[in-house]
C-alpha cells in the first residue's frame, strides 16, 4: 500500500525528514530524462539519494514509498551551469602574478554565497566554478553541487579544468611605464592583448620545456604550475579558455594548436564568425548568456557581437556546444538562457540537453549526474510547467534526494 | 625624565634582599579548577613558592603578610594576541610571509596600553603581530610593571593569517586562494631537508611540535583553509577570530583546535552570546580577544548565557596562557608561576565586584595595600587606609 500525497505536503513533510531516509515515488509527471525521449505520464522512483527507477505510468512503486502525484508538473534533472560566476569578490582573482596555474578556486569559494542560493532555486543543482577572468591562467576550476553542509561535501569533482582568459580582461589594472607608481606590483605586463597571448605562450614554453627535461631528470620536481600546465599538454587535464571576441576566439585556437592541447571555449559570444573553424577543431563551446544582448542590452562583450541563433547555427554545423550563465552578470537563470536559444531555433530537447546532459559529459561527472537514470545521483527538479515556458518555476529542486528549494 | 626615577628605583631594589610575601585571602584561585577558602600563599623572588598548606612555618613566620580579608584573590588575567595598540609596529607591509619577526622586537615597556592593564586585573598579554600579514611573525608574552613593562617570553608563538585584512591589493597574495597556496607551499617547502633560513626554521619548529600556531581565520572558508593546513602538517591550531566557528565544531573538536573568540556585547545574538558555552560542552577550549573591559565583560555575558564560571575564569587567563605556551607561568597561581594575581572585592565574573589590587612578579602595581606590612595590624583599620 502507498500513502499519497498532495505535492506541497509531499515536499514540506520532506524537508523536514532526515535526508536521504525512505523511497519516494514521483507520479504522473511529465519526464525529461535528459538525453533520452520524453515521457508522457512519467513516474521517478528516489531513495538513499539515488534515482532507483524512471520510467512510464506502470514503473513498478516499492512497498512502503512515499508517493507524490506530479499530474501537470514537468520534471527535468538537475540543471548544470558549466560555466558558473559564484559570488564578485576580488577572492576569485589572484593579482599578484598573470599565471598561476596550480591555485584552486576552491579555496576561495564561500558555500553561503548568495549566487549559490539564488541557483539552487532556479533549478541548478550542479555548477563549474573557475577563478575570476583577470589573470592569464587563472587556476584550477571545481566541480560543485550548489548544496552541502560544508564545502568539501558539495565537491563534485576537484581539479576539473584549468582556465585561460584571452582578450583585454587579463591586463586590465597592468599599468605600463607611464602613470602609475613604479613600486606597484601592477607595474608589470601584460598591459596589452598580445602581451595576455605573450604570458600564456610563456607558460607553455617552460612547462614543455621542464617536461622534456624532466625525461632526462626525473630527481627535480617540477614547480606546481608547471605541473598543471603538463597534466593539460598531456591531456590529463581540460583547458577552458575564455574568449569572447572573433580574434581572442582564433588566439584560443591557435595557441591550442601551436602546444597541442584541447580546449574548450567558454564565453564564445563571437563562435557564429568561426562556425567552420570551430567544427575543424573538434572544440566544445560555451555559450554565454545567448540572450544577454536581446534582454540586458550591451553586454560586457569585450569588443565581441554577439548573435541570438548563435546557438542554432552552432546546432545546425554539429558544432559541441552547453549553453551557460557565463561571466556575465546581466546573464538570467541558467533555465531561461536555455529558454532563449529554443526562442531562436534551437530545439527544446537539445537546449535542455545543453543545460543536463551536455554539461555532464563535457566536465566528466555524468556517471553521476546529468539525466535522470537508475543509478545517478536524485538531483531533479520538478517544474511548475514545461522548463522552457517562460512562467516556469522550479516547484522543488532536490540535490541527492533532498528538497534543498521548496515553494509552497 | 620619566625614566630616571625608576630606572633609580629598579637599582635600589636589586641591591635589597627580596622579602618573601604571605598572601592571605578569604578566597583564593589558584586556577579555575582550584579554589582555596581561607587560602594563602607565599611569594619568594616574583614567583610562587608555595600554595596552601604547603607553605613552611619558618617561612611564613618570617614573611611580610599581605591580608586581604574577604577579598577574592585570582590570577591575573592574561590578555589574547593583541597588538597593544601598536598595529603599525606589529604589521610588516609590504611583505606577506615574515614568520621569523619578532613581535618582542617592536615592544615598548612605556606603551600606554600596557600600563593599563593592570587597572582591569590583567597582568600579562600575548603580543602578536598583526593579522595583516599571512605570517606575521613570533608572538611575546609580555607584562606591565612598576618601572616599565617587560618581555617575560620571547618567541611564543607563530601568528598566521588568512582573513581578509591579510589579503592586500597592492602585494601578492591578493586572494583567499594565493594566501592558502603560499602557506601551503611554505610548510611543504619547510618539510625538505634542503630548505634552510630562518623563516624556514621557524616553520619546522611547527612541524616538530615545538611552537603554537595562531590563524586569524574569520569565514568558514578561511576556518576551513585554517584547518585544512592544521590537519596537513600535524599541529593543533589556534583560530583567531573564528566568526564563523560554530559551521566548524565538529572539526573543531577532531583537532583538538583551540579558539581566540571575537569580543561579546550584550546587543549581539542569542547564538553568538551562547556559543561560549556550546564550545565548553564540546571541550573547545576558548577565550577572548579585545581590550581589557570588553573581555572581562565577554566572560560575564558568556556566564549569562549558560558557560560554566569554571571555564569562564579560564578564559580570562588559564585558557589563554596554555593556548600560546605560557602555562607554567601564567593564569594560575600555583607552585612556580609567577606571583601575577589580582585582588577583587568578590567573584571578578560579577561586574558589582571592584577591583583593589594587582600583583605583577610580587609587586604591587596598581590599587592600595591590602593591608599593612605588621602582622599585628587590623584588617578592618588597612582597608580604611590602604585607598
Amino acid at each position: 500500500m502507498h500513502r499519497s500525497l498532495p505535492l506541497a505536503a509531499a515536499l514540506a513533510l520532506a524537508a523536514l525528514l532526515p535526508a536521504q531516509d525512505g523511497v519516494t515515488a514521483y507520479r504522473n509527471a511529465r519526464i525529461l530524462p535528459g538525453g533520452a525521449p520524453a515521457i508522457a505520464n512519467g513516474t521517478l522512483v528516489v531513495g538513499g539519494g539515488k534515482v532507483l527507477a524512471v520510467g512510464g505510468a506502470d514503473t513498478p512503486v516499492p512497498d512502503g514509498a512515499t508517493v507524490v502525484d506530479c499530474a501537470g508538473k514537468t520534471i527535468t534533472p538537475g540543471l548544470i551551469d558549466a560555466s558558473f560566476r559564484a559570488g564578485n569578490t576580488p577572492d576569485m582573482n589572484e593579482n599578484g602574478a598573470e599565471v598561476t596555474p596550480h591555485l584552486r578556486v576552491l579555496d576561495s569559494l564561500d558555500p553561503d554565497d548568495p549566487s549559490f542560493v539564488r541557483a539552487r532555486s532556479a533549478g541548478v543543482t550542479t555548477v563549474h566554478v573557475m577563478p575570476g577572468s583577470r589573470s592569464v591562467i587563472g587556476g584550477l576550476g571545481v566541480v560543485l553541487k550548489t548544496h552541502a553542509a560544508d564545502p568539501q561535501a558539495m565537491v563534485v569533482k576537484n581539479d576539473a579544468s584549468l582556465r585561460i582568459v584571452m582578450g583585454s580582461e587579463p591586463s586590465m589594472g597592468n599599468r605600463a611605464i607611464r602613470g602609475g607608481s613604479v613600486d606597484s606590483i601592477y607595474y608589470r605586463r601584460p598591459t596589452t592583448r598580445m602581451g595576455v597571448v605573450w604570458a600564456a605562450r610563456k607558460a607553455f614554453f617552460d612547462a614543455k620545456e621542464a617536461m622534456e627535461q624532466s625525461v632526462g631528470a626525473p630527481g627535480a620536481p617540477p614547480s606546481p604550475g608547471m605541473e598543471v600546465l603538463a597534466r593539460v599538454l598531456r591531456g590529463q587535464l581540460t583547458a577552458v579558455t575564455t574568449a569572447r571576441s572573433e580574434q581572442d576566439l582564433r588566439t584560443a585556437l591557435r595557441l591550442a594548436t601551436e602546444f597541442g592541447y584541447r580546449t574548450v571555449i567558454d564565453d564564445a559570444q563571437d563562435a557564429h564568425m568561426l562556425v567552420g573553424e570551430l567544427k575543424a577543431a573538434g572544440t566544445t563551446v560555451m555559450l554565454g548568456a545567448p540572450s544577454a544582448t536581446a534582454v540586458a542590452g550591451s553586454a560586457a562583450s569585450d569588443g565581441a557581437d554577439p548573435r541570438s541563433a548563435t546557438v542554432r547555427l552552432l546546432a545546425d554545423a554539429g558544432v559541441p556546444f552547453v549553453i551557460t550563465t557565463g561571466s556575465n552578470l546581466a546573464a538570467l537563470d541558467l533555465v531561461r538562457e536555455a529558454m532563449f536559444a529554443a526562442r531562436n531555433g534551437l530545439d527544446a530537447a537539445r537546449a535542455l540537453d545543453a543545460v543536463t546532459i551536455a554539461p555532464a559529459k563535457l566536465l566528466g561527472i555524468d556517471q553521476r549526474t546529468g539525466s535522470l537514470q537508475k543509478g545517478k545521483d536524485a538531483d531533479f527538479v520538478i517544474w511548475s510547467t514545461d522548463p522552457l515556458d517562460p512562467a516556469a518555476a522550479a516547484a522543488s529542486v532536490h540535490i541527492d534526494g533532498i528538497a534543498v528549494q521548496v515553494i509552497r | 625624565m620619566r625614566a630616571l626615577l625608576p630606572s633609580t628605583l629598579l637599582a635600589l631594589a636589586a641591591t635589597l634582599p627580596a622579602q618573601d610575601l604571605l598572601v592571605r585571602a578569604k578566597t583564593v584561585v589558584v586556577a579555575p579548577d582550584t579554589v582555596l577558602t581561607d587560602g594563602r600563599f607565599l611569594v619568594r623572588d616574583g614567583k610562587v613558592a608555595y600554595v596552601g598548606s604547603d607553605v613552611p612555618a619558618d617561612a611564613a613566620a618570617k614573611a611580610t603578610v599581605v591580608d586581604c580579608g574577604d577579598a577574592v584573590v585570582v590570577p591575573g588575567f592574561v590578555l589574547a594576541p593583541t597588538t597593544l595598540g601598536r598595529d603599525g609596529d606589529l604589521a610588516e607591509g609590504a611583505l606577506p610571509f615574515t614568520p621569523d619577526l619578532r613581535a618582542a622586537e617592536a615592544f615598548d615597556p612605556w606603551q600606554d596600553e600596557l600600563a593599563k592593564l593592570p587597572r582591569a586585573g590583567f597582568t600579562a598579554a600575548v603580543l602578536a603581530p598583526s593579522p595583516r600579514n599571512l605570517a606575521g611573525g613570533l608572538g611575546a608574552l609580555v607584562k606591565p610593571g612598576a618601572t616599565g613593562g617587560r618581555v617575560a617570553t620571547a618567541d611564543l608563538h607563530l601568528a598566521l593569517s588568512l582573513t581578509a585584512a591579510a589579503r592586500n591589493p597592492e602585494r601578492p597574495p591578493t586572494s583567499l586562494m594565493g594566501g592558502v597556496d603560499l602557506l601551503r607551499s611554505a610548510f611543504a617547502q619547510a618539510k625538505s631537508a634542503a630548505a634552510a633560513g630562518p623563516d624556514v626554521a621557524v616553520l619546522r619548529d611547527v612541524l616538530q611540535g615545538g611552537r603554537k600556531v595562531a590563524i586569524a581565520a574569520d569565514t568558514l572558508v578561511e576556518l576551513q583553509a585554517a584547518l585544512d593546513l592544521a590537519r596537513d602538517f600535524g599541529f593543533e591550531p589556534v583560530l583567531v577570530g573564528a566568526r564563523d566557528a560554530d559551521k566548524a565544531l565538529p572539526r573543531l573538536v577532531a583537532q583538538r583546535a583551540a579558539v581566540v573568540l571575537a569580543p561579546l556585547a550584550p546587543e549581539m545574538r542569542r547564538a553568538q552570546l551562547e556559543l561560549p558555552a556550546r564550545f565548553a560542552e564540546a571541550g573547545v577550549p576558548f577565550c577572548f580577544s579585545g581590550n581589557p573591559e570588553q573581555t572581562r565583560l565577554s566572560a560575564v555575558l558568556a556566564v549569562r548565557h549558560g558557560l560554566d564560571r569554571q571555564t569562564a575564569w579560564a578564559a580570562l587567563g588559564r585558557a589563554t596562557a596554555t593556548m600560546f605556551g605560557a602555562a607554567g607561568q601564567v593564569g594560575a597561581l600555583r607552585q612556580g608561576c609567577a606571583a601575577d594575581f589580582a585582588v577583587w572585592s568578590g567573584d571578578p565574573l560579577d561586574l558589582g565586584s571592584s577591583l583593589r589590587a594587582v600583583y605583577v612578579d610580587g609587586a604591587r602595581v596598581h590599587g592600595g595595600q591590602p593591608s599593612a606590612a605588621a602582622p599585628a595590624a587590623s584588617s578592618s583599620s588597612t582597608a580604611a587606609g590602604g585607598r
